[in-house]
């Protein structure tokens, strides 16, 4: 080359080289590269409008056409783990401004890499806007953003790479989640929804979907009373020692406690536990206070359970524990606590089921039990099917419990009249179970009143003594109390005789 | 002060529920190993003075003895006391949560710290001699109630008592069982236990009894024999009640 070239040519060389990089691979992304502005998909979740991965949801795509570009096909890559089915389509729009055009094009799905290919047999010209409508495609399951990609191809030959889409949020799909779009296409399902009712009420899908969430209340609502009622065991047990030792004191704090706790709602315990605590500047994690107020007021209940089962005991088995030598602490725990056990264990029982449907009532301070969990569900849906899930949960508890308190109370009632244990009756209809339950009630009503009336007899005894100390004058002083009985029935038969 | 070899030394005794006077200077001896028969309409007081002897009631006044220890003293170990005083009662009072075995061994077993292996033996010892052996692992709701009774007689026999009380033994028990629990009383008589028996039946005071004693309105009316009071009463109301029944 001729030195005297080098500078022009040098000079020329390097602007033309530029130029023409510049407009080889600069220029078409100065000039406005196909942009993809919109990519949405379409909720496939009944409720709360969130999109699940893995289910069929249909997805739109929408790119404009640059500056100086012609394109003549494009390829939108789905994120990797989304699906093309057989039941996938696309539907391809172009506009111009608000027409609507119709180009001649091929639109494929490949269901292999979850991608579509559209080609037009006249390229699309800039500032024309390509939508993409996916039918039926499915995202990844997963949670959190994803980006659609892929390329597009210009009049000339020329392969380039889309801009990245907007993101779509994407929720992991559960199997319920599943189950419930599942059953949300069924016909019959949506035969059923037609019905406004039963759509509100018992919605199919919802069901479904709710479950596992209202599950998760369930157990935090099983747990709160699993731990907080043996926790109010003792604490009515020994509230319970206290109002039988009649020592004035005791018997004075046992009653305070007692009297207040029974006597006010529990509702309005929990409200000054929860607001009132903290203004004390005591703080407690709020499930530890959940634990605590529902201990204290259970414990409330079961001393009055305990106290009336004791003092349920026959009065000759206190005088046959003591005639044979016995102490009163002896007797106490050899004889009576036993017997007592086995009165109260229905009673006990029911005051579980009690308490386990009154955890619900800790939903007003914000503790996440299964009302709340049910109730967050229906104030995203606005639709009641969450709360008849919630009952049901309630119910496999409680309805079990109920038949247990049910046959232990027969068979206590056999085992007084001196009766052998009920014989197992087979099941053979609804029917059958629905009339024994019945039964049962009637037996339990009947029993309850009869224990009623022991209690209150004996409850007028316990009032009219005054307080010694000691356990032994105090079970001395209730035996008093049923020879006087003893001493009025005589006279009653005297006065009969003359 | 008590007499010498006497058991039961009941003086002056008197109890009152409230404003009602049930016994009034009630005064008994009964002498080691001797039956004593109480006999009286209801409301009479027996029962009431049958219990004050092993304080499940507490005398209002008197003093009471047992082997010359008085019981009625404050110091008294109750329950010491009533070791030795063996108590059977009208409603037998089994523990119904055990079963006859176990409600003969469990006195026993607390109060007398017994093994339990000795505790066992001694219990079917006392089970066979109310011939209740083969009841042994029965429940008190599984058993009649003269084998219940029976049973009571056998709990309160393990404990080696040197006096038994016997309250209506069988006032509440069918006719046809009244036999059974008699018959254990009778041999337990025999055998030469000391016992106050309050009962309204009349051939088991006329057969066992060493001495009867007649109580009406709180006030002992009449002791003697048998023979003594069933066929030569000598007062009126005595005379009133033996007719009644008889």
């Amino acid at each position: 080359m001729a030195a005297y070239l080098k500078p022009v040519l040098k000079h020329g060389l390097v602007t033309a080289l530029a130029l023409s990089l510049v407009l080889t691979f600069i220029s078409p992304l100065l000039a406005g590269a196909m942009s993809v502005d919109v990519t949405t998909a379409k909720s496939n979740e009944t409720g709360t409008g969130s999109v699940l991965g893995g289910e069929p949801t249909r997805v739109t795509w929408e790119a404009l056409v640059g500056d100086g570009e012609q394109v003549s096909a494009v390829r939108v890559e789905l994120p990797e783990g989304s699906s093309i089915t057989d039941d996938s389509s696309v539907k391809v729009t172009v506009l111009e401004g608000t027409t609507r055009l119709s180009p001649e094009n091929t639109a494929v799905m490949n269901k292999g890499d979850a991608s579509v290919d559209v080609s037009f047999a006249a390229p699309l010209q800039p500032g024309q806007r390509l939508r993409l409508e996916m039918y039926k495609v499915s995202l990844p399951n997963v949670n959190g953003e994803v980006t659609l990609s892929g390329t597009y191809t210009l009049a000339n030959g020329q392969v380039l790479d889309l801009a990245p889409s907007p993101a779509i949020e994407v929720t992991h799909a559960s199997t319920a989640e599943k189950i419930s779009n599942w059953l949300g296409e069924q016909p019959a399902v949506q035969a059923w929804n037609s019905v406004t009712f039963l759509r509100l009420f018992f919605q199919p899908e919802l069901i479904v979907s709710s479950i596992p969430i209202v599950a998760v209340g369930w157990l935090i609502s099983l747990g709160l009373v699993l731990v907080g009622f043996p926790l109010a065991i003792p604490i009515g047990l020994i509230a319970a020692f206290m109002k039988i030792a009649r020592a004035r004191i005791l018997h004075v704090l046992a009653a305070i406690y007692t009297g207040v706790v029974r006597g006010t709602p529990l509702f309005l315990q929990i409200y000054i536990a929860f607001f009132g605590l903290p203004l004390l500047g005591i703080d407690i994690n709020q499930y530890v206070l959940a634990i605590i107020v529902l201990a204290v007021n259970s414990g409330a209940y079961l001393c009055e359970i305990f106290r009336a089962g004791i003092q349920s005991v026959p009065n000759g088995q206190f005088e046959a524990a003591r005639s044979l030598g016995m102490t009163g602490p002896q007797t106490m725990f050899y004889v009576i606590i036993p017997q007592t056990i086995r009165r109260v264990i229905p009673t006990m029982t029911s005051e579980f089921i009690l308490l386990y449907k009154d955890t619900s009532l800790l939903a007003a301070v914000g503790v996440m039990e299964l009302m709340l969990y049910s109730r967050s569900i229906v104030s995203l849906t606005g639709n009641m099917t969450p709360y008849i899930v919630a009952a049901c949960f309630y119910l496999i508890v409680t309805l079990p419990l109920i038949r247990v308190v049910g046959n232990l109370e027969k068979r206590l009632a056999l085992a007084d009249s001196g009766g052998s244990a009920p014989k197992k009756k087979g099941r053979k209809n609804r029917r059958g179970a629905f009339a024994q339950m019945r039964e049962e009630i009637a037996v339990n009503t009947e029993q309850a009143a009869e224990e009623l009336q022991e209690q209150v007899r004996i409850e007028a005894h316990v009032d009219d003594a005054s307080g010694p100390l000691d356990m032994d004058e105090a079970l001395d002083e209730l035996q008093d109390g049923a020879a006087v009985d003893a001493q009025i029935a005589d006279a009653d038969e005297r006065g009969a005789q003359r | 002060m008590s007499e010498h070899g006497s058991m039961i030394s009941i003086q002056h005794l008197s109890k009152c529920f409230g404003d009602n006077e049930v016994l009034k200077d009630v005064n008994i001896e009964v002498a080691k190993g001797e039956v004593v028969v109480v006999l009286g309409p209801s409301g009479s007081g027996k029962s009431t003075m049958l219990r004050c002897i092993n304080l499940l009631e507490k005398p209002t006044g008197g003093h009471i003895f047992i082997e010359d220890k008085e019981i009625t003293d404050p110091k008294t170990d109750v329950n010491k006391l009533r070791e030795h005083v063996g108590m059977v009662f009208q409603q037998f009072n089994l523990f119904p949560q055990l079963t006859a075995l176990k409600n003969v061994m469990l006195a026993q077993r607390k109060v007398l710290k017994r093994s339990k292996e000795e505790a066992e033996r001694i219990a079917r010892f006392e089970l066979d001699r109310v011939g209740l052996g083969d009841r042994a692992d029965y429940f008190p709701a599984q058993l009649s109630g003269g084998q219940q009774q029976r049973v009571a007689i056998a709990r309160a026999l393990a404990m080696e008592p040197h006096v038994m009380l016997f309250d209506e033994a069988t006032s509440a028990l069918d006719p046809e069982l009244v036999r059974g629990v008699l018959d254990v009383m009778h041999s337990l008589a025999e055998e030469g236990m000391t016992m106050v028996v309050v009962t309204h039946e009349m051939q088991f005071a006329k057969d066992v009894a060493d001495r009867v004693i007649f109580m009406e309105g709180g006030v002992v009316v009449e002791e003697g024999t048998p023979d003594e009071v069933f066929n030569h009463p000598k007062h009126e109301r005595t005379k009133n009640f033996l007719g009644h029944i008889q």
